[in-house]
């Protein structure tokens, strides 16, 4: 049984528990050893990283660190946690001074930045490790065939010699539910999570130009495996009516609540009430 | 060309001259020597960049400009701008940029640059406050949706001073301090 160090991050345990535990409930059907990490707060955000490089380098090589104790990887369902903790493993992996310069305050608390315990996101962790095959076999309920957008987040996607993610990695697991992938011309573009704090108007500019993509492309539901993006593509819509005049009424699901009721979880399992737009209509669309 | 000649018909140039004499030459090199600044000059101003960027049209200075203002030394134009901050870090622009100039992360080096000599627009200020006094960005605040879902209350596992000494101790710190 493969066992992770699971970095949490502040955005999914205080506004996505639903995320949280219908993680935990695939992990487990699926042999993954989840195990929450000791000692650890935030990453930052890129917003420390554009502030403060070294601050933001020596807390994420600090929880690094921590992993690095038991040797196992690290993984997060968040893509900026990700972002930020796989950016400081990359670099730190590449550049020597700054390696020894945070590992001279990480040795105050007797922690090491060595590069032993990579920093993965949850779903890429579930894709390489149990892979699809294992995934297809607990597939009890699976999804009609229904069209599904995937909306990957630009940290888990780019830069890609960094992340190491591929876009196939999200494709294959929302397949193997049963459901159809969404091809929809700006499945590349940001959700515009990032720039919410500087330009609201130009945030929501963005989660809406997305929304509009997805739905005409003809996705019937959306699907995110990260906090923020989920913020700004589910709860951003129910505003929409007012500064656009527009209503999508796209469900958007994070990843696990998908493949937890295709594995037969029941809604409350997965806190199907939480998303901020229905997302009920989903089981009408599992088959027995 | 004349003086008669630019009072006649549309400027022959459509962008202000560059004042040379404010030129600082050793911006690039500052740059350069930053995380990920390495393949600045390998820049040829091709634009693809801001082809690639979502936002670039409420740019006034668009991608390539910048990184074409970097190389040039125009520092306190790049450093004042907007732009940096507005930056999705979506790395759109560094993924399809044909010369591998890390585009994205070289705008993060301007913003750092930019904090350094307190630069930074207010509500970034107050995220890092929020970083600081609390050590993370979001608290958990509705605990029995949290219990609602079989989780622990609180989060396991979670400490937040040694974050919060880190980053004291560096340019956060000092942003935090210097604003009180």
């Amino acid at each position: 049984m493969p066992s992770y160090n699971l970095y949490m991050g502040c955005s999914v345990p205080a506004n996505y528990p639903n995320y949280e535990a219908a993680m935990l409930k695939v992990a487990k059907e699926l042999g993954m050893e989840l195990e929450y990490m000791e000692g650890v707060a935030c990453c930052g955000s890129p917003n420390l990283r554009a502030i403060d490089f070294m601050g933001w380098l020596t807390v994420n090589a600090r929880t690094i660190a921590i992993a690095e104790k038991n040797g196992h990887d690290i993984v997060t369902p968040c893509n900026g946690c990700f972002a930020s903790l796989k950016d400081v493993y990359h670099h730190l992996k590449h550049d020597d001074a700054h390696k020894k310069q945070v590992n001279a305050v990480l040795k105050k608390e007797g922690l090491e930045f060595k590069g032993i315990s990579k920093p993965r996101h949850f779903v890429e962790a579930l894709y390489s490790d149990i892979g699809i095959e294992e995934i297809q076999k607990k597939i009890t309920k699976p999804l009609d065939g229904v069209g599904i957008a995937i909306h990957y987040g630009c940290h888990v996607l780019r830069p890609k010699d960094v992340t190491e993610f591929s876009p196939e990695i999200y494709q294959e697991l929302v397949k193997v539910t049963g459901a159809t992938v969404i091809d929809y011309p700006l499945w590349k573009q940001c959700c515009g999570a990032t720039v919410l704090p500087v330009n609201e108007e130009l945030a929501i500019r963005l989660a809406r130009d997305k929304l509009k993509s997805m739905t005409e492309a003809g996705a019937v539901f959306a699907t995110v495996a990260c906090p923020a993006c989920g913020n700004q593509l589910d709860l951003q819509q129910l505003g929409l009516k007012e500064s656009y005049g527009e209503e999508y009424n796209l469900p958007v699901l994070l990843y696990p609540q998908i493949l937890g009721l295709a594995m037969g979880m029941d809604e409350d399992d997965v806190g199907l009430s939480m998303n901020r737009v229905p997302a009920g209509s989903i089981i009408e669309h599992l088959t027995e | 060309m004349t003086e008669a000649d630019e009072k006649d018909g549309p400027p022959v140039v459509l962008v202000d001259p560059i004042d040379m004499s404010k030129l600082d030459s050793e911006f690039r090199n500052e740059i350069k020597s930053m995380p990920y600044g390495d393949e600045l000059n390998a820049c040829f101003a091709c634009s693809t960049c801001t082809a690639a960027c979502p936002i670039a049209n409420v740019w006034t200075y668009k991608p390539h400009q910048l990184i074409r203002m970097i190389i040039l030394g125009m520092r306190e134009e790049v450093l004042s701008s907007d732009e940096i901050w507005l930056c999705l870090t979506c790395f759109q622009c560094q993924e399809r940029c044909p010369q591998k100039v890390r585009v994205t992360d070289i705008f993060f080096d301007c913003k750092n640059l930019a904090a350094e000599e307190s630069k930074i627009p207010e509500t970034i200020v107050g995220l890092a406050k929020t970083l600081m006094e609390k050590g993370q960005l979001y608290e958990v605040t509705a605990d029995w949706e949290r219990e609602d879902m079989d989780l622990e209350p609180a989060v396991p596992g979670l400490s937040t001073n040694e974050f919060k000494d880190i980053i004291k101790a560096t340019r956060t710190g000092k942003i935090v301090g210097g604003e009180e």
